[in-house]
């Protein structure tokens, strides 16, 4: 099943609206799960029609990711996503782009475009939110 | 003229869409484009089915172009921009083809180059980048949205094995930061590269900073090797328009023969938009460089009134110097959409364009302080 990940200010704050929006789509969330990052909320979802899911949350303005990024908490330093890159760099893992998610409370979220694989997700694992 | 006539409730349709047109362009003042413009004059060439296809630079078998037009707007942009005699340019149809030649230019001399940009660089890099399948890393944009070198520096380090292709922002949209040129070079001096690419994004300041003393330097004799400037945004076109230029050695390096037009074309597209180089021409003949100096002026002195007015009403104002972006905190959803401003999680812009007056300024004001009196 394809994982959605979408950055809020607040995650408690906004289920209920996610909620909502796809159940007027008719979609079914199989899973949701809230993280906090600094200040910084992040819901990881599944569900079952992931593309119709994907677009509505745009439509509305949430910032979603799609699964095929893994995505990383950082400090919010200068070098901080050169330090990441070097570790699948090091392990031999090619990584198609790296973007900045969010910058807050001295932590930032990236997201990483690379094969999801174990071997990658080893790579990051002590800072991987999802 | 046709015989042809529209059905009552067509004609209507059209009518209605002539009127929201008209209301909607009296409170544009977020997106920067100035809607300052006049091309009447230049009405009756609309009655021809004008088609640039090919390489402005080399004839072709279709005749009814405006090629010679398109030449010598291309040379006004790369005088702009200090080309010498080492360019080849064509109208694009907006900042973003002309970004995408840059990047398509940069990908085919290094093609395992990784691409860096500030997170502050418009959406459409991100899309180019997917669409040619780049390599690519963000780099941390400083707080004022010019790219944080330090990080860039950091993040090159550690590729230093392929050639680092860098999209410096010449303005950025939402704050209007100008990356620095020799910054940059000096990065990749520090870490003695020893073959780079830079793009320049310089889709509104292109055509703002070469008519400002002490304006930093973005051009090719600062090292640049391509660049993007957009002609409907400062200039004004009722059609997206802009200008890709690239040194010549470059392009030629993907030159490939188009025989069914008997062309050596190396655009992006096959036909191409004809109309947009005479309405460029046309307004770089008829205004002229003492104009446009005077355009910037008093776009910037605009701004500072605007930022001197929001600061009045409570607001927190600022802009970059060298920019007519004026950011300030984000309002309600109503103001944004009325004035339709662009916005970026707690921060939205004013764009102070050449048709924006105090008297627009004034008006965008008294709505903002009235929300302010709402409970």
């Amino acid at each position: 099943m394809k994982q959605i990940s979408i950055i809020v200010k607040n995650a408690q704050g906004v289920l209920t609206t996610i909620a909502e929006l796809m159940a007027e789509r008719n979609i079914n969330i199989t899973d949701i799960e809230a993280e906090t990052v600094g200040k910084t909320g992040v819901l990881i979802m599944t569900v079952d029609q992931y593309d119709i899911a994907l677009q509505a949350l745009r439509d509305t303005g949430f910032n979603a990711i799609s699964e095929e990024s893994l995505l990383v908490k950082l400090k919010d330093e200068p070098g901080a996503l050169a330090r990441v890159a070097k570790r699948f760099s090091t392990a031999g893992i090619n990584i198609r782009g790296i973007r900045i998610i969010n910058r807050e409370g001295g932590e930032s979220i990236a997201a990483i475009s690379t094969e999801r694989t174990e071997e990658a997700i080893k790579v990051v694992e002590d800072i991987l939110v999802s | 003229m046709n015989n042809f006539k529209l059905e009552p409730q067509d004609q209507q349709k059209l009518d209605q869409l002539f009127g929201k047109l008209k209301t909607e362009a009296t409170h544009f003042i977020g997106y920067p484009c100035n809607l300052g413009f006049d091309y009447t004059e230049l009405y009756p060439f609309l009655h021809f089915a004008i088609n640039n296809v090919g390489d402005p630079f080399v004839s072709s078998n279709y005749h009814v172009n405006s090629h010679e037009l398109e030449r010598e707007v291309v040379e006004y942009f790369a005088q702009l921009t200090h080309a010498a005699d080492n360019y080849w340019g064509y109208v694009t149809n907006g900042g973003t083809e002309g970004n995408m030649y840059g990047l398509y230019l940069a990908r085919e001399l290094h093609p395992e180059g990784v691409v860096y940009y500030s997170q502050d660089t418009h959406y459409s890099i991100a899309k180019i980048l997917k669409i040619l399948r780049m390599k690519n890393i963000m780099i941390r944009s400083q707080e004022n949205g010019e790219i944080d070198y330090e990080d860039l520096e950091e993040t090159i380090r550690i590729k230093r094995h392929v050639t680092p292709i860098i999209v410096a922002n010449i303005g950025t949209t939402m704050k209007g930061a100008i990356d620095n040129i020799q910054k940059i070079q000096g990065v990749l001096k520090n870490l003695a590269m020893p073959t780079q690419y830079i793009h320049c994004d310089a889709a509104l300041s292109g055509m703002i900073l070469p008519f400002v003393e002490d304006a930093p330097a973005f051009g090719f004799d600062s090292g640049i090797d391509s660049i993007a400037i957009s002609g409907h945004k400062f200039i004004g076109s009722p059609i997206p328009c802009g200008i890709a230029i690239a040194k010549k050695e470059n392009v030629d390096h993907i030159a490939r023969a188009i025989e069914y037009v008997g062309s050596l074309d190396t655009t992006l597209t096959g036909s191409r938009n004809g109309i947009t180089p005479i309405f460029l021409w046309y307004a770089l003949k008829t205004r002229g460089r003492e104009h446009f100096k005077l355009m910037v002026q008093q776009c910037f002195e605009i701004a500072d009134y605007a930022i001197s007015e929001l600061k009045h009403i409570g607001q927190t104002a600022w802009r970059n110097p060298f920019s007519t972006t004026v950011v300030f905190n984000y309002p309600s959803i109503d103001i944004i959409k009325k004035w339709q401003l662009a916005s970026y999680q707690d921060i939205a812009h004013l764009i102070i364009m050449p048709h924006v007056t105090k008297e627009w300024v004034n008006r965008f004001i008294a709505d903002l302080a009235q929300e302010g009196k709402q409970p």
